[in-house]
């Protein structure tokens, strides 16, 4: 297709959308109002379950099927990822160099490693009473181990992350999410339903099934962005094609 | 029984979640095994949930059931129709794992069950999505399908080719996922509500549609029509399919595709039947202009072919088209004429796939003009590939043919396009049949200066060239096909089928059942086979025949007219999202005016 029909087909369609989508806005509710009848339903379905932070209680009680669907993209997303960008067999694997870092990006490094890291499972611990919760602090502790690559180099970060440890995290977070949906059934309701007692408003022990969710979920994310950061990595730092290796 | 439909989906992706966790420390054949158990498993509670309930099973996600038709929660609906595609999928993924034992070369290292574990996420994804009620949630599972279908489809590599193809279906079907979102976004702000029922019930009472509910529509079937594959949607699927590992052609033109289709019934059904909707018209029109241009496209590109894996993946976008038009008629007979022919279809063409890929492991290519004549001792492989041929083209008593005969019923200008475009796709399949396995005709000649996707550069996805046919890949191919036979041979199954499509053709009984439990079970006499629809089926099989005899012998001029139309499947992604966009524009165009 020469490049003058695909400008007229993509300009014809964008006319096209732009009057559908321009047409459509004009019958959205007014901006800027205090009415929606999901968010009055859902702040009160959350009250009523102890949980103080109502976007929890949506992705891990009252929508959990969706959260379910969603942990497992991520999952699906990084063994695809795990699988593409495996070592094929014209590829050569050389063991990185060890790298001389500035003291002060080292100093960097080490101070912030533990602060990030607690940070980080403070937002998976709060994730039914603050904002946050499991995908969040989970991204947040695996940047914490990262802090090692950049503080250090890539060989401290290797030694820890043994990536069979990490993979066995990964498939463990997404199975408990599944298995806590079965304990529902299990209680005599539903699947995923929230069978645990929901404590007392407002502390750490409230939500019932929430946190244990937030945390099974801030398991497989973190471990999930280590592998998917590794393999990156892996096919910067170390998998060169036989050819390269052999010059 | 109705509270154990979420594990439908749960199972898969449990075992999913195990291969990982463990894949290091099991061998092949143990990770191989929990796979198909999985898979099985969740099978037979699909099956087991279509015998063992009647009508509509409906469970809500975390026991969050709706009081006085206002909730926060998600809905799963297992009506017949939703329960049988996830029976389909699940059973087709079991044979997918079986065909695929000991398939690849060897697994990534230190991963070997990632194979079986996509596999099972993708079903998980596929099941749900038939399954769910709920819009929002159909996105995730349609997501879910998406990202894993991905990596499947470029699972090899090594070749410059599976990439681009993963990458082409990617970008076209994360373009259409956006445009579903804002689609589900624009009615959310509209209704305050995510579920198919919900959303219903709020648009008609507000009254008739205006802009939005129509913008809404259009991007919302966007999204669907994309992973369905329509006109002229349909771009990322011949490069696709051609390219993944031939046990996930299998899956992506036995049933995702089909799910595609599926998906735009289901939230037109649903959401926008009502009188709050889209007026019946606007969307006969719609789906019939697109079907019938899915319908004739796929048949002109799929004779053009000679790659076959290329000449089926355009075969189903062909017969897509039919199901398209099949539910423009919008009549319970037409839908459960669609039904039969996606069951039968979905066998028929899993098993050609199933025997192309055995002849790709066994002679290192997948070209027509290559392997001309070097089937001749394979005579079974033959036997299998025409007979698939025929159930294509709608040979009695197949279950395709089955299908199409209920839908010709229908009116009496649907065989003009249904024995022609059955026939040609069928035809195309016998002319490789009569070629590879009989070496009849002469030898064809390179035609210089004519670009085209030959297929001799396909790599056998075993490790080495297979020497003798391999027990389970024939086997799954021998049932596969008895599979499409069985649809169109069992009257209970055509009498299930009738009650299904009157059920999810029904607007009101689908919000009545979801939001009000209030079951009723429409009556529906199961059609059968009758005199003209037996002699239609004879004749797209003859004319088949009658093509492919000629076309072997080079009687046939080569087709110079379809230049243009083959030169726009160019395999360029800017052309590609183009023809997207332009497709946005056209339905808009149809929906609105």
């Amino acid at each position: 297709m020469t490049g003058r029909v695909r400008r007229w087909a993509l300009a014809a369609g964008l006319a096209g959308t732009a009057a559908l989508m321009v047409a459509a806005g004009t019958g959205l509710p007014r901006f800027g109002g205090d009415q929606h009848p999901y968010g009055a339903r859902a702040v009160a379905a959350s009250l009523r379950q102890q949980t103080a932070n109502t976007i929890s209680s949506v992705n891990f009680d009252q929508r959990a099927l969706d959260t379910l669907g969603e942990e497992s993209i991520l999952f699906g997303s990084v063994l695809g990822t795990v699988v593409l960008l495996r070592q094929t067999r014209d590829e050569h694997r050389v063991r990185p160099r060890p790298e001389r870092v500035p003291a002060a990006l080292r100093r960097y490094g080490a101070g912030l490693l533990p602060v990030t890291l607690l940070i980080g499972l403070y937002i998976v611990a709060h994730g039914q009473l603050s904002p946050g919760g499991g995908f969040q602090g989970g991204v947040v502790i695996a940047t914490a181990l990262h802090l090692l690559y950049v503080g250090a180099d890539y060989r401290a970060l290797e030694r820890i992350r043994p990536l069979g440890l990490f993979e066995l995290v990964d498939g463990s977070g997404e199975a408990a999410y599944v298995l806590l949906g079965g304990a529902g059934l299990l209680a005599g309701s539903a699947y995923l339903a929230n069978v645990l007692p929901h404590g007392t408003f407002n502390t750490m022990a409230s939500g019932g099934t929430v946190p244990l969710l937030n945390a099974a979920v801030g398991l497989e994310v973190a471990s999930a962005v280590v592998v998917l950061l590794a393999h990156f990595l892996d096919q910067a730092i170390e998998i060169t094609d036989n050819r390269k290796a052999h010059r | 029984m109705v509270r154990l439909l979420p594990l439908i989906v749960a199972v898969p992706l449990l075992g999913a979640a195990l291969l990982v966790a463990l894949g290091r420390h099991v061998r092949r054949a143990v990770a191989e095994t929990a796979g198909c158990a999985c898979a099985a498993g969740s099978a037979a509670l699909a099956v087991g949930a279509l015998v063992l309930t009647h009508g509509t099973a409906v469970t809500w996600a975390g026991d969050w059931r709706p009081h006085h038709g206002a909730g926060v929660g998600i809905v799963l609906v297992g009506d017949r129709v939703g329960l049988g595609l996830a029976a389909l999928t699940s059973l087709l993924v079991v044979a997918v794992l079986a065909y695929s034992w000991r398939y690849f070369e060897e697994p990534p290292r230190g991963h070997a069950g990632a194979f079986p574990a996509l596999v099972l996420l993708f079903q998980a994804g596929m099941c749900g999505f038939a399954l769910t009620g709920d819009l929002f949630d159909a996105f995730v599972f349609f997501e879910l399908m998406g990202a894993v279908g991905y990596a499947l489809t470029g699972y090899r590599v090594e070749e410059p080719r599976p990439v681009q193809g993963a990458l082409t279906f990617g970008f076209l079907n994360s373009l259409g996922g956006y445009a579903s979102l804002l689609g589900i976004g624009l009615l959310y702000a509209r209704t305050g509500e995510l579920g198919m029922a919900q959303t219903g019930r709020r648009l008609d009472a507000a009254g008739g549609p205006d802009a939005l509910v129509t913008g809404a529509f259009v991007l919302l079937v966007t999204g669907l029509l994309v992973k369905a594959a329509a006109v002229p949607f349909h771009f990322w699927l011949p490069d696709a399919h051609t390219v993944a590992p031939t046990p996930v052609s299998m899956l992506l033109s036995g049933v995702m595709v089909e799910l595609g289709v599926y998906g735009v019934a289901r939230v037109h059904t649903t959401v926008f039947a009502g009188p709050g909707g889209i007026p019946a018209a606007h969307f006969r029109r719609t789906l019939l202009v697109l079907g019938v241009a899915s319908a004739l496209t796929g048949a002109v590109m799929c004779w053009q072919q000679r790659h076959l894996k290329r000449l089926l993946a355009f075969s189903t976008v062909a017969h897509t088209g039919l199901f398209l038009t099949g539910l423009a008629l919008m009549s319970d007979g037409a839908t459960a004429g669609v039904c039969l022919y996606v069951l039968g279809h979905a066998g028929t063409k899993a098993a050609l796939f199933a025997v192309t890929g055995i002849l790709l492991d066994r002679y290192g290519s997948v070209d027509e003009h290559q392997l001309h004549g070097r089937g001749r001792g394979a005579w079974r492989l033959g036997l299998l590939f025409a007979l698939g041929g025929l159930a294509l083209a709608g040979l009695p008593p197949f279950g395709t043919a089955l299908g199409k005969a209920l839908v010709e019923e229908q009116a009496d200008w649907l065989p003009l396009l249904f024995v022609p475009v059955s026939a040609v796709t069928g035809g195309a399949v016998l002319r490789v049949a009569a070629g590879v396995f009989l070496g009849a005709g002469p030898v064809p000649e390179e035609r210089p200066g004519r670009q085209e996707t030959a297929g001799d550069e396909e790599k056998p996805e075993t490790g080495g060239l297979l020497r003798w046919l391999p027990a389970p890949m024939i086997t799954v191919a021998v049932l596969l096909l008895a599979g499409a036979l069985a649809v169109g041979t069992i009257p209970g199954l055509a009498e299930g089928t009738a009650t299904a499509a009157a059920a999810f053709g029904d607007h009101a009984g689908y919000l009545a059942a979801v939001l009000d439990a209030h079951h009723s079970t429409p009556a529906a006499e199961g059609e059968w086979w009758t005199g003209p629809g037996v002699a239609l089926g004879l004749l797209s099989a003859a004319l088949a025949v009658a093509l492919a005899v000629p076309a072997v012998r080079r009687l046939l001029p080569s087709g110079g007219w379809t230049g243009p139309l083959r030169r726009l499947h160019s395999g360029h992604v800017g052309d590609y999202v183009a023809w997207t966009v332009a497709g946005i524009g056209l339905l808009s165009a149809l929906t609105w005016w």
